[in-house]
């Protein structure tokens, strides 16, 4: 038996015990580091974060969210063909099982409403992502004995950037899957092990290391014949890159169905190049009218173009207090994921249930001036695209070193409205919608998009870039130099945050602490929050 | 096989990007147009009063500055043209004509925009948008941005003569300069050709590095001369290639192969012939721009194309190419870095043996290829294969 | 009265026992350690020896018709 160190006991202040028992330690004094088990990143426990905030995570995300996942499969499809889908398909089980291990680390440290309004949006992705998924395996051939079935027959398959908004006039009878969405990119953000067969897959039938991993990791799917067979057709598009353009070949050889590709132009200022962009998503609306003999309906697409935009008008009004006031309550990182995932997949329930929840979050904040994030020392933007496999960094850099990212580049896409008054204004819209997407936005049609950093970091009053330094996105590598010199004349303090999105394996998430932390102690000469988050291995964790 | 009389002359013209004849177009008063791109029409930047120059590094070593603004993790050509660009080896060009085709070359491009790096006082680079597909939704849209970003501004910086007249006088000598290096190439069909790979790579880069009115006596003689030559008595090559892929503007590379014993008969590859040495038709009443917009897209086999006739029917091109040619493999290969030949390369060398037949190696090589000696053994492996099926193949008959 | 009483105690007792071992769960990280250790390793094993179709053996046609429509 343990003996009792009286001289401990004797020390210890009851009081200041009493209070860190009752509203957990303050920043500072928590040593999260301490908490997890080497290599894995569990935890030896998960952290006490006060009564009312640990009983908070407990119901509210904990238990509610394992309720609502159970909740969400009865209701989507039901745990039969549930359970065959994650006997099929790796990305399924390897990944979604652990889904509250990805809201720990998303929302670790954080406290108050901060934690409910991020745990929100948590909440709101994975609902999503059920959804996907189970509407995925109702219509699968590969769980059907290889049989079309209705749903298969009412199903569309699409690149998942295509944006979702395309198949509004289809709503209620048709469901639009991206391909990808589920069995590559959420999967990269919930555990990162999965996605790295998918890359090995492509590579061992001849593919050299070096394009874009995503796009390896995306043709890697149908290399490993772990893609469902959920729908008769298919339609592409250009975005975000070359490697995307390039990769759909692979797919389309293993897919082998009637497929429409659907670019949008590259110069996208240009205001000459908008109607034949326009004409590309005409064009499209007419091959799944011909591929499933429905009519398309303005009535539909009016009506959700109409809710997406309501989600897009309280994106700016979140924006206005994240940029303005110290009282915005949503993380880095959900931030970023709700942002990015709600604008390109389109129009859900969920999306505005959660809105409505934040909204409320959003406004008590500022109106009792609730200081969400106190030990912001520094604000930062985050600028070119993320690593998928460590989206929590800014959770991490926040609770160890005060870098509270206020906003980040692909949270800035799709920045607009579309008018539903007439449909040809209604399509011109569309188009420059798509035109503005991840990745693409900033990246493409000339370097000015790129440099917007400037204006943005103004605009949301931040005095910090974590600029991300994706090794094989030839277009921001393409830039590199430039970046640099543009730094050094403004005198801004940028970290480069090397990745490979989401291959863990090039840059790993201790190496990227490791060089923020180099960055903190040796440039800015500033001690970290809490210490214990310096240096932890995490090697094999999700 | 009998020197052929400019050879060395048009080795000469690839020294320099701004080689004796672009020098005597510009003292002439012709304004030099620089463009990256098969997508960037050359015949409407050969109206009277300009020429084009297909942009090439030729001679790079490390590409170290350009290394520092684009990083190491780009496409070496990309990175060479910059290179050579800060250098100061582009100052001749009176503007570059860019598309974005392709990331890095855009990049390269947008550098040349973004930065003095052109020292010359009326220096512009203009992006023109190039569609994704085929279909007459993109032909429209691309004889509208050739219109406004090519001929306007032409009109507008430099005066020049962008009327239908000029551009059909540029079409007709283009379709010279096509018809004479389609003629020229034709020889690689014979079966024992007459010409070597490495011969019309240099023929074929000189007519696009050159000003067209300036190289068309060298090529019109070349091509008399080629009428009556004789081949080998002995061939000195064992078996016969089509060469397929990304940018190649390097006759080294060319001249590796077949001094591992493979004559090089097909250049399926950017900067290459095939496509992009068609005559352009223009039908009666048509205006020469719709000719020019619809040509351009229509001859283009570039992985770019997304639509699924078009990426699938790139392999029956690129297999009846290599029948049409008879070479008895392929060589594919792509340069590092390349996304849109990376995945290509990948499925050519699944696709054409499975489909077709055709034995094909599969690489990846730099713009300036310093591991010749590792791609040397590639070479000497696959055209050993190559000669084993032939001999089992002729023991079989 | 007391039976129903006696019966919404021991109600009690047992949803509260449940909540105390789920709150166990939840503060000992007990899901994420039985997934780590148990679930994955299980499923991934599952998947690495799980007979697959090669797609390689796909047939590639090169005849595919063109989608092109008046807009």
């Amino acid at each position: 038996m343990k003996k009792i160190n009286w001289k401990k006991l004797k020390e210890t202040d009851w009081k200041k015990a009493a209070k860190d028992f009752w509203y957990g330690k303050p920043h500072g004094e928590r040593r999260l580091g301490d908490l997890y088990l080497p290599k894995t990143g569990l935890y030896k426990h998960r952290e006490w974060r006060g009564v009312k905030d640990t009983l908070y995570y407990f119901n509210k995300i904990w238990l509610y969210n394992y309720g609502q996942m159970v909740m969400d499969i009865m209701k989507f499809g039901g745990p039969v063909i549930f359970a065959k889908g994650l006997w099929r398909y790796r990305w399924m089980g390897q990944t979604y099982l652990p889904v509250l291990h990805w809201f720990d680390r998303g929302l670790e440290g954080l406290r108050g409403e901060a934690l409910r309004a991020s745990a929100w949006h948590y909440r709101a992705m994975t609902c999503v992502t059920i959804q996907q998924f189970m509407a995925m395996f109702r219509a699968d051939a590969n769980l059907h004995g290889g049989q079309h079935n209705e749903a298969w027959k009412h199903s569309i398959a699409h690149k998942e950037t295509v944006w979702g908004g395309i198949f509004y006039p289809w709503w209620g009878e048709y469901q639009n899957i991206p391909l990808e969405m589920i069995p590559y990119f959420v999967t990269c953000h919930v555990n990162n092990h999965t996605v790295l067969n998918y890359i090995d897959a492509v590579q061992s039938i001849g593919l050299p290391g070096d394009p874009c991993p995503m796009c390896q990791a995306e043709a890697g799917l149908f290399v490993l014949d772990d893609m469902p067979d959920y729908a008769p057709f298919v339609i592409t598009s250009n975005e975000a890159c070359d490697g995307s353009v390039a990769s759909t070949a692979i797919q389309d050889w293993f897919l082998n169905k009637p497929l429409f590709a659907m670019p949008q132009p590259m110069q996208f200022d240009d205001p000459l190049v908008q109607e034949h962009c326009a004409n590309e998503i005409r064009e499209v609306w007419k091959f799944i009218e011909e591929q499933t003999g429905t009519p398309f309906s303005w009535d539909k697409l009016k009506e959700h173009l109409e809710r997406q935009n309501e989600l897009m008008r309280f994106e700016w009004e979140k924006w206005d207090v994240a940029a303005n006031t110290s009282s915005y309550p949503i993380n880095g990182v959900a931030q970023a994921l709700y942002r990015i995932y709600q604008s390109q997949y389109g129009d859900n329930f969920i999306w505005h249930d959660t809105d409505k929840r934040v909204r409320k979050i959003l406004e008590k904040c500022v109106a009792q001036k609730i200081d969400t994030f106190p030990k912001t020392r520094h604000r930062v933007i985050a600028w070119s695209c993320a690593p998928l496999y460590f989206s929590n960094w800014c959770t991490w850099a926040y609770n160890c070193w005060g870098l509270n990212t206020i906003i980040n580049m692909d949270s800035l896409m799709f920045n607009m409205t579309i008018r539903t008054d007439n449909l040809d204004d209604c399509v011109m819209d569309m188009a420059r919608y798509h035109e503005w997407a991840p990745m693409r936005r900033m990246a493409v049609g000339g370097m000015h998009h790129i440099f917007e950093l400037w204006e943005n970091m103004e605009r949301f009053h931040c005095d910090m870039v974590m600029m991300y330094d994706q090794l094989q996105c030839k277009g921001m590598q393409g830039v590199h130099g430039l970046f640099e010199d543009e730094f050094r004349a403004r005198n801004i303090h940028a970290i480069w945050m090397p990745h490979a999105l989401p291959d863990k394996r090039t840059v790993s998430r201790s190496e990227i602490r490791t060089i923020i932390n180099d960055y903190m102690t040796t440039v800015m000469q500033e001690e970290p929050l809490d210490p214990s988050l310096l240096d932890f291995d995490d090697s094999e964790s999700w | 096989m009998r020197d052929l009389k400019h050879l060395i002359f048009f080795e000469n013209l690839l020294q320099e990007a701004n080689n004796d004849l672009v020098k005597q177009a510009r003292n002439e008063g012709k304004k030099a147009l620089g463009y990256t791109c098969y997508f960037m029409p050359e015949v409407l930047l050969d109206l009277p009063g300009c020429f084009s120059v297909r942009l090439r590094a030729p001679r790079s070593a490390s590409p170290d500055m350009a290394t520092y603004y684009m990083s190491g993790r780009t496409c070496h050509y990309g990175r060479s043209l910059m290179e050579r660009a800060l250098e100061g080896g582009f100052n001749f060009l009176d503007a570059q004509m860019a598309t974005e085709t392709c990331t890095v070359t855009c990049r390269f491009q947008e550098h040349l925009q973004r930065m003095d790096i052109i020292q010359n006082p009326d220096f512009f680079c203009e992006f023109t948008d190039v569609p994704f597909k085929k279909t007459e939704n993109s032909v429209v849209h691309f004889r509208k941005q050739l219109q406004a970003h090519v001929l306007d501004k032409l009109h507008e910086k430099f005066g020049i003569d962008v009327s239908d007249e000029a551009m059909m006088t540029a079409i007709e000598e283009h379709n010279e300069v096509c018809r004479l290096i389609t003629e020229i190439g034709s020889y690689r069909k014979l079966d024992v050709p007459t010409i070597t790979g490495y011969e019309f790579h240099v023929i074929q880069l000189v007519s696009l590095v050159c000003p067209k009115y300036l190289i068309l006596p060298y090529l019109r003689e070349t091509a008399e001369e080629l009428r009556t030559r004789e081949p080998d008595r002995k061939p000195t090559w064992r078996v016969k290639v089509a060469l397929s892929g990304a940018e190649n503007d390097d006759p080294d590379f060319t001249k590796l192969i077949e001094s591992c014993g493979a004559l090089v008969v097909a250049d399926r590859y950017c900067y290459g012939s095939l496509p992009g040495r068609e005559e352009i038709a223009v039908a009666e009443g048509q205006p020469p721009l719709d000719a020019i917009a619809r040509h351009y897209l229509e001859t283009s086999m570039c992985p770019r194309f997304m639509p699924q006739d078009l990426m699938r029917g790139r392999k029956k091109y690129l297999a009846d190419i290599v029948r049409e040619y008879k070479a008895d493999g392929l060589i594919v290969a792509s340069n590092k870095f390349c996304e849109y030949w990376s995945y290509e390369r990948t499925m050519d060398a699944l696709i054409l043996p499975r489909d077709y037949g055709i034995p094909t190696c599969s690489i990846e090589k730099e713009y300036v290829n310093s591991a010749s000696g590792q791609l040397r053994t590639r070479f000497q492996a696959f055209i050993e294969s190559v000669e084993i099926k032939k001999i089992q193949e002729g023991a079989k008959k | 009265m007391g039976k129903v009483f006696k019966f919404l105690g021991k109600l009690l007792l047992i949803i509260g026992g449940i909540y105390a071992a789920l709150f166990a769960v939840f503060f000992f990280d007990l899901d994420g350690k039985a997934l780590f250790y148990g679930v994955e390793p299980m499923l991934v094993k599952h998947y690495d020896k799980m007979p697959r179709r090669d797609p390689l053996k796909q047939m590639y046609e090169t005849e595919k018709p063109s989608y092109e429509y008046k807009a």
